[in-house]
Order: C-alpha cells, then sequence, then structure tokens
C-alpha cells in the first residue's frame, strides 16, 4: 500500500504541474486524456464483475443495477454506492446474493 | 452560476465549498471504511488521501490491491485515471501565481469538482476563477482526509466487510462514476469500448490488465475518429470526487 501511495502520488503530482513546469503539453495528448475515462471505467466495472479475481455473485450484479437505476436519476455517487452496498448485504442475509 | 469574477472572495469561495464538501466528506468516509475493509491502516489510508487527491484512482487502486493484484497493477491503473490532471493542470495554469514552485503546489488543489466551480464562477473565454480554485480545492481537501480518517474509525466497527456488501460497493461505485460521464455519443463509444475489451481481457489476466487494455483500446478509437471532440479542458467533473450534491 505504502509503495502504490507513494508511487501514485508522485505521477498524479506531476500531472497537475506539469503545465506550471514545463514549457508546453501538447493539445491533442491532453484532450485524449480527457476522453479516457468511459472506457477506463467501464473496465474498472467489468473487472469487478468478471475478472480472474473476482467473485462475480448476486450481490453484486444487483449493487450494480441499483447503482445505475439511481445515478440515471440523479442521485449523488455516495448514495448509489450506499444502496448498491445495502441490496447485497440484504441479498446475502437472504442467502441469495 | 453567473458570479462576477471580482466578487469571488474568499468568505463567498468558503460559503459555496460547504455544499460540495459534504458529499466529498463521505465520500471519503467510503473510503476509509473500504480500506479497513481491505486491511489498509487508518494512516495508509489516510497518507493516500493527502497525497493522491483523487477519488476514483485511489479507490481502483485499493480495488487491485485488495483483488490481490501488483502494486505496479495499482499505480497503473490510478496513474491512467488520473491522465486527466495532465488537462485540468494546463487549464488552470494562467490563474497559478508565484515561481515554478509555487505554481506546482497550488495547482495540486485541482480536483474535478474545485475545478468546475473555479470554471463555473468565471466568465465565457476567461480562465478559471483562481480565488473560487483554491478555497474550494482547501475545503474539499480538508474533506477528503477528514473523511477517509472517520471511515477508517468506524470501519472496523461495522463487522464482517462481505455481510455488509462493502465488495460490491466497488462496482457500484465505478458504475456510478461512470454514469456522471456519459454525455456525449463519444463518451457511450468509449465505454463500451473499453467494457467490451475489459470483459474479453478480464478472465484471464492479472488485476490492472483489463484497464490497461481499456486504455489502449480507448486510444486507438480516439485516434481513428480524430480525437478530439469537443470535450476540452474545461468539461466539468470528471470521475474523480463526485458532483457536488447532485
Amino acid at each position: 500500500m505504502l509503495v502504490t501511495t507513494v508511487a501514485l502520488a508522485a505521477i498524479t503530482f506531476a500531472y497537475r504541474a506539469a503545465a506550471s513546469l514545463l514549457p508546453r503539453i501538447p493539445d491533442p495528448l491532453v484532450r485524449r486524456a480527457q476522453g479516457l475515462a468511459p472506457a477506463l471505467l467501464a473496465a474498472l466495472v467489468v473487472s469487478e464483475l468478471a475478472g480472474r479475481e473476482a467473485a462475480a455473485d448476486g450481490g453484486k450484479v444487483a449493487a450494480v443495477a441499483v447503482a445505475i437505476t439511481l445515478a440515471a436519476v440523479r442521485a449523488p455517487v455516495w448514495g448509489c454506492v450506499a444502496a448498491g452496498a445495502v441490496v447485497a448485504a440484504g441479498l446475502r442475509a437472504a442467502g441469495v446474493g | 452560476m453567473t458570479t462576477q469574477p471580482s466578487t469571488v472572495t474568499i468568505r463567498t469561495a468558503l460559503v459555496g465549498a460547504v455544499p460540495i464538501s459534504a458529499p466529498v466528506f463521505v465520500f471519503g468516509i467510503s473510503f476509509g471504511v473500504l480500506a479497513s475493509a481491505a486491511d489498509v491502516t487508518g494512516w495508509q489510508a489516510a497518507l493516500m488521501c493527502l497525497t493522491v487527491f483523487a477519488g476514483s484512482s485511489q479507490f481502483a487502486a485499493l480495488s487491485i490491491l485488495a483483488a490481490g493484484g501488483s502494486p505496479a497493477a495499482a499505480v497503473f491503473s490510478g496513474a491512467l485515471l488520473n491522465l486527466r490532471y495532465l488537462a485540468t493542470g494546463a487549464a488552470v495554469r494562467p490563474v497559478l501565481r508565484g515561481g515554478r514552485l509555487r505554481r506546482s503546489l497550488e495547482a495540486q488543489l485541482v480536483v474535478d469538482e474545485s475545478f468546475a466551480v473555479a470554471v463555473a464562477a468565471s466568465d465565457e473565454g476567461e480562465p478559471p476563477n483562481r480565488v473560487a480554485l483554491l478555497v474550494t480545492g482547501v475545503a474539499l481537501y480538508v474533506a477528503w482526509v477528514a473523511g477517509s480518517v472517520t471511515g477508517s474509525a468506524v470501519g472496523p466497527v461495522l463487522g464482517d466487510p462481505v455481510d455488509l456488501g462493502l465488495d460490491a460497493a466497488f462496482p457500484a461505485l465505478f458504475v456510478a462514476l461512470l454514469w456522471t460521464l456519459l454525455r456525449r455519443r463519444s463518451d457511450w463509444v468509449m465505454a463500451a469500448a473499453g467494457g467490451v475489451v475489459a470483459l474479453v481481457v478480464a478472465p484471464f489476466t492479472p488485476p490492472g490488465v483489463p484497464l490497461a487494455a481499456a486504455a489502449v483500446a480507448g486510444l486507438v478509437l480516439a485516434g481513428r475518429t480524430g480525437g478530439d471532440d469537443d470535450r476540452g479542458a474545461a468539461s466539468t467533473a470528471g470521475d474523480g470526487l463526485p458532483d457536488g450534491g447532485t
């Protein structure tokens, strides 16, 4: 965790500081970096559900479904997460998830 | 918001930062709770919040480590997710002051929300508002770290993470964040491409690799479609800390 933190912190610091430290950052690079985010997050969702180490179960799938539904009606992100966790917990308590 | 830039005082900015700080605080709590469920100590979680200050990358890294992935995979994933700070860092450069060191440090207060607020507080065509940026940035920074500390303290008391559905919190979080990003058709296409590529790769590879594959797919796709749609540096609320309370 510590190694991860230090390395990620250094990289993120560099990203934020780059424009202040370097003469110029090419625009196309910058804009392309912006556009990647949806692809990355979709991959994270898939990794959680279908990854080699992941145990895809009803609870996780239900959590995702609940989260999407709430996000679609503009619930705040933390609300979607909490609802997802609650639903997963409920299913597991009922012996289903 | 049509606040005249010259009248954004520190006090005005602080008042405006409160409704955004609250959900960030709660989000920080969830980070602390999930971290504790992954056997990460309160100090470690707080340190990450203090030094990285970027929600989605922290959750991604945490999820990879929790799944048994390597630190390299966790760092790489976080680094991909935080690429947008190259863009926002460039966008705020005009309003940063001082020499290179000071500007680099001021730039660390850029997060999606502080950037969005700063842009909203400035006029069309003007650079983001400096006071709004720095004040909101500080407020969110405090809220994020405080939330993490709180979550780490509360987490162990809550009981078995799986029973609580906390492991399901990760995919729920990522999909909720993804939803906030899907504005243009190109965003949907990117998400679909990343998802499909990840789906093909995920069952056979270690944590972090699907993300890298999706990044490559995304870059190739962006190259093909001529890349730069109007999702420029002024776009608001990316996939970092959550939207202000909406």
